[in-house]
């Protein structure tokens, strides 16, 4: 017997193994779409393959010798590892806000709590800190040891889990209200968090439910302002690498890591149904849930999952530093965050990476240089690093002054600041007088011959007047909602 | 009033018992009472759509028809009164409180709808408009878009046909990457008509098509309505103040004034009706 084999015509395959293809082959297809590009977008590739290449390249040629040549030569100086690491942690957490704020438009001014969740899940899970218990797996330290030690690799999707997890628990009820409102309790879930980190250090408590009976004395939950030292820093057992503060440059590339899967991850949602869905509820929420979309699932969905980006940033924070404490998560952090995301160019993924990294170099190279120098001239003048956040706020004026829009615009957002004044509005605007005068020609020939009215309705002037009080409320709303 | 209710008495203002409605009737409401406070927008209405037909409903401002519109939603909940969609109950009781679908939950069941005063999504492309329209019937999840599942891609890859098949309904086809917002008024009512056809609709809601047409425009849209009845099997409910557009193309048509229904019949049976040209036009007008 004889099996017709039918070739199948499906591209995209089924289950794993046709997204494994998929993925090699759009892996594979990297040259060719780069030839392609190159040939399309000749200046735009080259511009960015050079971006790309300095990136990568930077902290190896920084620590050989950009740092000597940029002190002695250079006239502003270079960020140094641990700023390029900050770069990318800030990178990653302005990516996820800007998944709240810029895609869905819901504004979050309580980022940071995110961003200390994901902290501490490093630290109760990488650290001496339960030091009555011991669990250590696959971890960078010996079996035995007092305390919780995973690592890095399993805390990441972890912290990604609980703070996509509270992203959804603070949304779930909050997300009904709109604008100003929602800012003010996100606002209020930032203060919440830190405080709640910085006072549950000393906890007593002694619960009686029926039978049984909870209770515990002095337990040092969070560390209370000493915070938790020291933390696991994350670990690459084969290629034996430890990515801690001390470790030059081999951080860097683990945040470069991440910021890459977080901006593929943050670039694939925006072009998916969600990110259609995410821009529909900006544009027009109403409109938006008449046509099918779950408005408050969306809106939830974009909330949990910008957190999450907040929480891998939050880890790979702690995990690099090797201590966390509150003071790290203050509501200027989210602030910072926020500003990073509006100067870049609200909405455009590489426009609010911009905006990371210049913000870190300005607050953590730029200003602290700038002191120094500052204080060799005058000794007296106070050191600006300590005013970072008035600075951030004077470039902000500018920026809402000179490009409201941002470094790189969304290219709705830069639409919506222009005002759009096209030939079409143009048109669209003088059809609606068109229209109103055509109402007014009708209601004038109704006045002049009533026998004509039904044919040509227009609101008769007598009856409009005669109820126009009565029925003014429901007018009113017709306007205002549909 | 029903359309299996000879005559035009006024309906009684009490809930009629849940009747199965027929399997011809599409939209069944009965007794569909909407207040705003004081205000009594909607009294008592009683309506229905038959599948397949065109349907208008009329009134001077005011009377309640944008309000009536926004109930069969689930936008507004009724005060009091049954609304049934193609055998579902849209407005429905839970702990004795009247509670309706939500909006997003009846375009799942299938009414589309557009809006007096356009509302597109002004910076989204045209093709991206109907694209979010097909929504509700895609499947793909969040780690579906992250991880761009061959389910996902093949999902949009039909989303995207199908888009553009009803881009080229409409006759948007070559305008499909420019925004929403830069297409001349004409295209975007058409737009806005695609957008809403996106969503499978059973029912499609118009709410004043032709506004701001002028008359060969306004000649365009209504064969084009009628086009979407025959080829696409749709039944369709027309808000409209151009009384020339709805004698010319409505099955039935209700008219409604102060939240009441005043008439109901064929074109030409309201066009005769008394009530209507004194609704209309003011006591004494009808005598003359």
């Amino acid at each position: 017997m004889t099996t017709l084999t039918v070739k199948d015509e499906d591209p995209y395959g089924h289950g794993i193994g046709g997204w494994l293809s998929h993925v090699g082959e759009v892996v594979f297809g990297i040259p060719d779409t780069y030839r392609r590009e190159l040939k399309l977008h000749r200046r735009r590739t080259i511009s960015l393959t050079v971006l790309v290449v300095l990136l990568v390249t930077y902290p190896v040629l920084n620590s050989a010798f950009l740092a000597t040549f940029s002190r002695n030569v250079f006239p502003l100086p270079l960020p140094d590892d641990t700023v390029v690491t900050f770069m990318m942690i800030f990178g990653i957490m302005a990516i996820g806000l800007n998944i709240v704020a810029g895609f869905a438009g819901l504004l979050d001014l309580g980022y940071v709590a995110f961003y200390a969740l994901g902290a501490y899940t490093a630290a109760f899970l990488a650290s001496s800190h339960w030091d009555s218990i011991s669990i250590v797996f696959l971890a960078n330290v010996t079996p035995g040891f007092p305390g919780i030690h995973l690592p890095f690799w399993i805390i990441v999707p972890l912290a990604i889990l609980v703070a996509g997890t509270f992203g959804a628990l603070l949304g779930a009820p909050t997300l009904r209200l709109r604008g100003d409102y929602l800012a003010i309790v996100t606002l209020g879930f930032g203060e919440i968090v830190p405080v709640v980190f910085r006072n549950l250090a000393d906890v007593t408590f002694d619960f009686h439910i029926g039978p049984i009976t909870i209770a515990a004395q002095h337990l040092n939950l969070t560390g209370g302002p000493l915070g938790i030292n020291p933390i696991d820093a994350p670990f690459l057992p084969f290629a034996n690498l430890t990515f801690n503060a001390s470790a030059g440059y081999a951080p860097v590339y683990l945040g470069l890591f991440l910021l890459l899967i977080a901006i593929l991850f943050a670039r694939n949602l925006e072009r998916s149904r969600i990110g259609r869905a995410w821009m529909a509820i900006r544009e027009d929420e109403l409109a938006a849930e008449m046509m099918g979309v779950n408005t408050l699932r969306t809106k939830l969905l974009a909330f949990a999952l910008g957190a999450s980006f907040a929480g891998v940033a939050g880890s790979l924070q702690a995990s690099y530093l090797g201590a966390t404490t509150s003071d790290f998560f203050t509501f200027s952090t989210s602030i910072l965050v926020l500003i990073m995301v509006i100067l870049g160019g609200i909405g455009n993924i590489w426009g609010v990476l911009l905006g990371a990294i210049a913000l870190v170099y300005v607050d953590k190279t730029f200003l602290p240089y700038v002191g120094q120098e500052l204080q060799q001239i005058a000794p007296g003048l106070p050191n600006p690093a300590q005013f970072n956040f008035l600075f951030f706020g004077l470039i902000l004026v500018a920026m809402m002054r000179f490009r409201p829009e941002g470094f790189l615009p969304n290219r709705q957002r830069a639409a919506e600041f222009a005002g759009a004044h096209t030939q079409a509005d143009v048109e669209a605007k003088v059809d609606e007088i068109v229209a109103v005068d055509a109402v007014a020609e009708v209601e004038a020939a109704i006045e002049a011959d009533p026998s004509i009215a039904v044919d040509n309705l227009g609101p008769p002037p007598g009856q409009a007047e005669a109820s126009g009080d009565a029925r003014a409320p429901e007018t009113i709303d017709e306007e205002r909602d549909l | 009033m029903s359309l299996g209710e000879p005559g035009g008495q006024p309906a009684p203002n009490t809930l009629v018992p849940a009747a199965p409605p027929g399997h011809d009737l599409l939209v069944w409401s009965r007794a569909v009472t909407k207040r705003f406070g004081g205000l009594v927008a909607v009294n008592s209405v009683d309506f229905d759509i038959p599948r397949g037909s065109i349907v208008s409903l009329i009134g001077p401002n005011g009377a309640g028809k944008t309000t009536f519109f926004n109930m069969i939603t689930g936008f507004y909940t009724p005060t009091s009164g049954e609304i049934v969609f193609d055998g579902r109950p849209i407005v429905f009781k839970q702990r004795n409180r009247l509670k309706s679908l939500r909006p997003h939950e009846v375009a799942a069941l299938g009414i589309g709808r557009t809006f007096q005063n356009i509302r597109l999504f002004g910076t989204m492309t045209a093709l991206d408009n109907v694209r979010l329209g097909a929504n509700v019937h895609l499947k793909s999840r969040w780690w579906d878009a992250a991880l761009r599942t061959p389910g996902m891609l093949r999902e949009e890859a039909e989303n995207r046909e199908s888009a553009m098949a009803l881009l080229r309904l409409v006759n948007l086809e070559d305008r499909a990457h420019a925004w929403a917002r830069s297409l001349p008024y004409g295209d975007q009512r058409r737009l806005e008509i695609a957008r809403a056809l996106a969503t499978r609709p059973k029912l499609l809601l118009l709410d004043e098509p032709t506004a701001g047409m002028n008359a060969s425009e306004t000649r365009d849209m209504t064969s084009f309505i009628r086009r979407l009845r025959s080829e696409l099997n749709l039944t369709v409910l027309l808000i409209e103040h151009d009384m020339r557009v709805v004698m010319d193309i409505s099955d039935r048509v209700t008219v409604l004034d102060y939240g009441t229904v005043i008439a109901e019949g064929t074109p030409d049976e309201v066009r005769r009706n008394p009530k209507v040209i004194e609704a209309y036009l003011g006591r004494g007008a009808a005598d003359t």
